[in-house]
């Protein structure tokens, strides 16, 4: 007898295709790429900007300096390196990259609760693992292409605001931070879906998708930047007190119990691994700019595997806790 | 009793009973309880490595500049409760917001609403009555904390000038974010769809607190959250001169972020405003016209729809 049931695998990928489509019919996915392409885009153009202002200033010193007879070399010329521009952008992705997710995982939810269509679904021979899988793969599907084409315009537009072209090496680094947003964002996605499926009523999962983006995404990492003695002054405290680099090791290393508090809490929170990652791969962070890839994927390695575990372990989460058959409709 | 009245208290008995907002507000006074401490904390750490410092330079025969930090005012500890407020406090006033005509209408109790003789309008300032009420318990929790806090913190003398000043704060907080969910509000009014007034409110505040510094002064969101760095001057280029005076006045998180940093006392020395109109003018216009906002949009509720499948 042939078999006239579709396979998981088929079945699986029909759902997927069919949310994207949805996504793209509504225009969700339209207006929240355009969304994120602005915000980035204007973080790219105000840092370039500020940074032009910067060298300008440099300048002007540098003639003052060379006019008076004096050597030019006493002021620092402003190093520029183009992607650390993309700093802006890696945060916008961060914040309302993460909004975003958010939502369109509550939507994954709330529109097969509200038209009812959950329910019909399930009465399909399809086990609700795979059911739950295929919404998962459609938004990494969905985050991929959005990612991707903000990632693309940034890059487009980065050379003409910084004059400076972009090489095999820095598109290699920008392939992996979109490799890494697709995790995270992947992340946020499965929080907000999981969260509408599961709570009385999506909005109510939304709600609390929301009260936990607060958390992780800014309180968190927000609790780590404020403990930071350098963010207590303007510049860094110790470039404020002039102190040589062996001395504030030194210094710093006093502070041990503290920093590593402050760095627990930071860490705690799946967006500053991204953060770290991304600033890391692209040169963001000083110790890393220039960096070869391999050494910078060597030392934050870390990082990278507490996003793809992180994912993992939520889509696990939210693969094996079944959908309570009393919460199927938008009112439950 | 005025039926505007009437219908605050009943969404507020509401309120109390939603899970999302109680679970908002414990989050939001754990935050604040915290606060004080961490303020106190990254201060005292400062002043540490200040010491050392110090200590290292006069031994070298260096000269020793003055201590960056030199926050002697008490207040200057709860500098985090302005990012708080701005944060998990304007969040739960969108929540609160946006239950106070989602619940009426998923509930289905709008058309009941609708046969009661009195006037739409007393619906609208019932609602906002209600929100004003609730946000400004919120910030009644924040001050009864910060005081406590305040009070439990070895080497702070407290006078009566700071808690005026705090006070000062907190209303102003309470403005902040009672225009947001003032605009929760109407926006829940004007579109009916599940948590459209949440969704389209949260962009907006998004937009205000991680757009528009980056606009008006190269403020990177994560800057714009930290409330040192957040007061940071506008960089010298025509170009943050044009858009912080054309978008300063609508920057709203930067106004409430400078008045937070000069009345609890860390606004860094001669740094100015953004834009060209003070924050003591720009929030309570802000206020306002949210106000109008809700009222014209609730104002304008339509009364006949409603049910958990509207």
């Amino acid at each position: 007898m042939p078999n006239i049931l579709p396979s998981i695998r088929g079945s699986v990928m029909t759902i997927a295709l069919r949310d994207a489509r949805e996504q793209l019919r509504d225009r969700f996915l339209f207006w929240a790429t355009l969304a994120l392409v602005v915000a980035s885009t204007a973080s790219l153009v105000t840092g370039a900007i500020a940074l032009h202002s910067d060298a300008a200033t440099y300048a002007a010193a540098r003639d003052q300096l060379l006019a008076l007879g004096k050597d030019a070399a006493a002021i620092a010329a402003p190093e520029f390196y183009p992607l650390k521009l993309m700093r802006g952008m890696i945060e916008q992705v961060e914040i309302m990259g993460a909004v975003i997710a958010l939502v369109a995982g509550y939507r994954a939810a709330a529109a097969e609760r509200g038209r009812q269509t959950l329910a019909l679904i399930l009465t399909r021979p399809l086990p609700h693992w795979a059911y739950r899988l295929a919404k998962i793969i459609g938004g990494m599907g969905l985050a991929a292409v959005s990612l991707g084409i903000v990632i693309i315009a940034t890059a487009i537009l980065l050379p003409v605001v910084s004059g400076i072209g972009l090489g095999t090496d820095d598109a290699l680094r920008l392939a992996l931070t979109w490799a890494a947003g697709v995790f995270y964002l992947t992340v946020l996605f499965t929080l907000g879906f999981g969260l509408s499926l599961w709570a009385r009523s999506p909005a109510s999962g939304l709600i609390a998708a929301f009260a936990l983006w607060i958390l992780v995404v800014l309180v968190a990492p927000q609790i780590g930047d404020t403990m930071d003695p350098d963010n207590q002054v303007a510049g860094g405290v110790f470039a404020q007190l002039s102190v040589p680099k062996a001395e504030q090791d030194r210094i710093k290393a006093g502070f041990a119990g503290y920093e590593t508090f402050r760095n627990g809490i930071e860490v705690a929170s799946v967006t500053k691994h991204f953060e770290r990652f991304t600033f890391a791969i692209l040169g963001i962070k000083d110790t890393y700019t220039g960096a070869p890839v391999d050494k910078v994927l060597a030392e934050k390695r870390g990082d990278l595997l507490f996003l793809f575990l992180f994912s993992l372990g939520l889509g696990g989460l939210v693969l094996l806790r079944p959908i309570n058959p009393d919460r199927l409709t938008k009112e439950s | 009793m005025t039926p505007s009245r009437l219908l605050a208290r009943q969404s507020l008995a509401g309120l109390m009973r939603d899970r999302s907002v109680l679970i908002l507000v414990a989050f939001f006074a754990a935050m604040v309880m915290v606060t004080a401490w961490l303020g106190w904390s990254a201060t005292n750490t400062v002043n540490a490595i200040y010491a050392d410092a110090a200590q290292y330079l006069a031994g070298a025969g260096q000269p020793v500049p003055s201590n960056p930090v030199g926050q002697s005012a008490p207040l200057a500890v709860l500098r985090n409760l302005g990012v708080y407020i701005s944060l998990i406090g304007t969040f739960g006033a969108i929540v609160i917001g946006q239950l106070l005509i989602e619940a009426d209408r998923r509930a289905g109790t709008l058309p009941l609403l609708g046969t009661r003789p009195f006037a739409r309008r007393d619906y609208a300032l019932g609602k906002m009555r209600a929100l004003g009420v609730a946000t400004g318990a919120m910030m009644a929790v924040a001050g009864l904390i910060s005081v406590a806090t305040l009070f439990t913190i070895p080497s702070l003398v407290v006078r009566s000038a700071d808690l005026a000043r705090l006070g000062l704060f907190l209303i102003l907080g309470w403005a902040y974010i009672t225009t947001f969910g003032l605009v929760a509000l109407g926006a829940a009014a004007r579109m009916p769809a599940t948590a459209s007034g949440l969704i389209s409110a949260s962009v907006v505040w998004l937009v205000v607190t991680f757009v528009l510094p980056e606009l008006t002064a190269n403020i990177h969101p994560t800057a714009s959250i930290n409330p040192v760095s957040t007061l940071a001057a506008t960089p010298d280029s025509a170009f943050f001169r044009v858009t912080s005076t054309l978008l300063g006045p609508v920057s709203l998180s930067e106004a409430f972020a400078w008045l937070s940093g000069d009345l609890l006392s860390f606004l860094p020395d001669g740094l100015a405003p953004r834009g060209p109109v003070p924050p003591l003018v720009t929030l309570p216009l802000a206020l306002l016209l949210a106000f109008l906002f809700a009222l014209r949009s609730a104002a304008k509720l339509d009364l006949t729809a409603g049910g958990p499948d509207a």
